[in-house]
């Protein structure tokens, strides 16, 4: 059960969803809320692991690079085939920058 | 006498044996593969789109390859791909209406290495959005349903895959495994299901849910044939970076090994964990079975596991919300609006996404924001640390680590879908090894009283999959989980 059930309220639901670039209808916020606080309500479990359990943590392996060197890649047809249109041998996108189309 | 039930179906390694040496053609597997699919795939629903013609031409160039003498390892083998992964030719959607009519500009690495040994992929095998689930219950498209009962769900995320092997139209799957979507609905259906150690296998060509977890496997009737499946896809590759230069070694080799002295160590939180009566029951048996085949058996705990879930859910969710942040409209998904490229986000993204995936993408943006972030990614990460220590000790005391699959049998179609929170809890065995990157097998151990299967797991530490074989090969000669055709799948 939620031990800070107040961390997530509506608001804080609204504000993320801005953050996620995604519309909730008010009318579907408190469900939105009320599932989300359930889930975070189990998450605090984390906080119940006392601290002088962390000690230094081991450092991450490097991540092995490869060489950074041109190679064949799948071709324009391949890519043209997603776009939506062609024009000039490029794929054409609708504007979304600016006005006027 | 239908199609599926009046033929044996050979098995991956039956298969490749049975083409290589001309016995059988590649075309003729394909197509009883295309007609058990046909027959069967309006009750189970395993597939969002099947492709006769293109795997039809592709076992023809298989039997080319044969009778020019090439020796292929799944000469034949037809395979159902999980819908998020690249295959040449065929459309990949991650069951998601944002990323609807996508066609990849080629293979994905494992694609290309399946194709190069001979395999043939007959369809995109249904799966939750975006890997985003245990019950393909969140498919935008369909739920998958079990073949041993269609009233319940096949697992998830993977449930495609594992309903296709289970139900004998095709001898190979393959899932992506972040959280137990591989392990957790080859358990539901009854089959092997195989998570690879966490760099073990490129994800060049998988869309990626959360990257620090993200690992293909096999999924089979026998743990024999997974080990086949999984000797061919594992390996360095040089298009992903995360994976491993570590020598394969000999999975198959490992098979006839046997668990004469290997420790096997049964985690002691899982058997705290207030077992459902057939799931405590099989891991008794589990026990009596590796210790008659000659293991020494250990207990041995691994104390975080039990907050493994809480950090899954911050680590892969906030590794999702960034991963989803690029189907905006621009790259990819139909676009729901043209006023302004901020509503183009939001419409696109709103339009395009299930609430399940939304509610990750949420949860994720909430443990990265400013203000919550320590306390919720921040402390995450830290436990994840501590859970990987805890397994380091644990290995030091056992060869392999043992425990349930799944907590019980497969859960009914709509039984969980308003409770996010409970459906999360059903992946509380499988998520400690993906948090730790250790390769785990989940092989079934029969039937309950009600004919429904369990599974038992096996972990091992990481690029131990040799040991994790040798033991799940044992075990399952031990357990005998009866061939019976699931009900559901015959006509």
């Amino acid at each position: 059960m939620p031990s800070n059930p107040s961390i997530v309220t509506p608001d804080v639901v609204r504000r993320i969803a801005e953050l996620a670039r995604l519309r909730l209808p008010e009318s579907e916020l408190p469900r939105w809320t009320e599932q989300l606080s359930r889930i975070v309500g189990h998450i605090d479990l984390l906080t119940q692991i006392p601290e002088e359990a962390f000690g230094t943590p081991p450092p991450e392996p490097p991540t092995p690079l490869r060489l950074d060197a041109p190679e064949p890649g799948h071709g324009d047809d391949a890519l043209r085939a997603n776009a939506p249109r062609e024009l000039h041998g490029y794929g054409a996108v609708p504007r979304v920058v600016g006005s006027g189309g | 006498m239908t199609v599926a039930s009046s033929h044996p179906a050979p098995g991956v390694l039956e298969t490749a044996e049975a083409v290589s040496s001309g016995r059988r053609t590649a075309v003729a597997a394909a197509e009883e593969a295309l007609a058990r699919i046909a027959e069967g795939d309006g009750r189970l629903r395993a597939f969002l789109e099947v492709t006769p013609e293109a795997a039809l031409a592709e076992a023809r160039a298989v039997d080319a390859r044969v009778a020019t003498g090439e020796t292929l390892p799944l000469a034949g083998v037809t395979v159902a791909m999980k819908d998020n992964m690249w295959v040449e030719g065929r459309k990949t959607g991650c069951a998601s209406r944002i990323l609807e009519g996508f066609r990849p500009p080629g293979d994905s690495t494992v694609a290309a290495r399946l194709r190069a040994a001979g395999a043939v992929f007959v369809g995109r095998a249904n799966m939750d959005e975006f890997a985003m689930g245990s019950s393909t219950e969140n498919s935008a498209y369909q739920t998958t349903r079990n073949p041993w009962d269609l009233e319940r769900v096949a697992g998830g995320s993977s449930g495609g895959s594992a309903a296709a092997v289970a139900a004998r139209f095709v001898p190979a799957g393959f899932g992506s495994d972040t959280g137990g979507s591989i392990r957790q609905p080859a358990a539901c259906c009854g089959v092997v299901g195989f998570k690879p150690t966490y760099g073990r296998v490129s994800r060049y060509g998988l869309v990626a849910f959360a990257s620090s977890l993200d690992q293909i496997g096999p999924m089979a009737r026998s743990v024999g044939d997974a080990a086949r499946l999984y000797r061919v896809i594992a390996g360095v590759d040089p298009r992903d970076s995360t994976s491993a230069d570590v020598a394969v070694g000999d999975p198959e080799g490992a098979l006839g090994r046997g668990v004469n002295g290997l420790r096997v160590g049964f985690l002691r939180e899982a058997e705290e964990e207030g077992l459902e009566r057939e799931v405590a029951v099989s891991l008794d048996d589990a026990r009596r079975i590796f210790r008659d085949a000659g293991a020494q058996i250990v207990s041995v705990s691994v104390p975080r596991t039990t907050v493994s879930i809480s950090i899954y859910y911050v680590v892969a969710s906030a590794e999702a919300s960034s991963n989803l942040a690029r189907f905006d409209g621009v790259r990819y998904g139909p676009r729901k609006s043209d006023a302004d490229v901020a509503s183009l986000y939001v419409e696109t993204r709103t339009a395009g996404f299930g609430p399940e995936v939304k509610r990750r993408i949420l949860l994720g943006t909430f443990a990265l924001a400013s203000g919550y972030y320590e306390a919720y990614y921040g402390a995450a990460m830290r436990a994840r640390g501590l859970l990987r220590e805890d397994f380091d000790r644990a290995f030091r005391e056992a060869d392999v680590i043992v425990c349930p699959s799944i907590p019980g049998p497969a859960f009914r179609v709509g039984e969980k879908t308003d409770d996010p929170l409970t459906m999360y809890l059903s992946d509380v065995f499988t998520v400690p090894a993906s948090l730790a990157g250790l390769p785990a097998i989940s092989v079934p151990s029969g039937l309950t009283a009600s004919r429904l299967p369990l599974g038992i797991q096996v972990m091992g530490p990481r690029f131990g999959e040799e040991a994790v074989f040798a033991a799940a090969r044992a075990y399952e000669q031990g357990a005998g989980f009866p061939d019976d055709l699931p009900p559901a799948s015959a006509g």
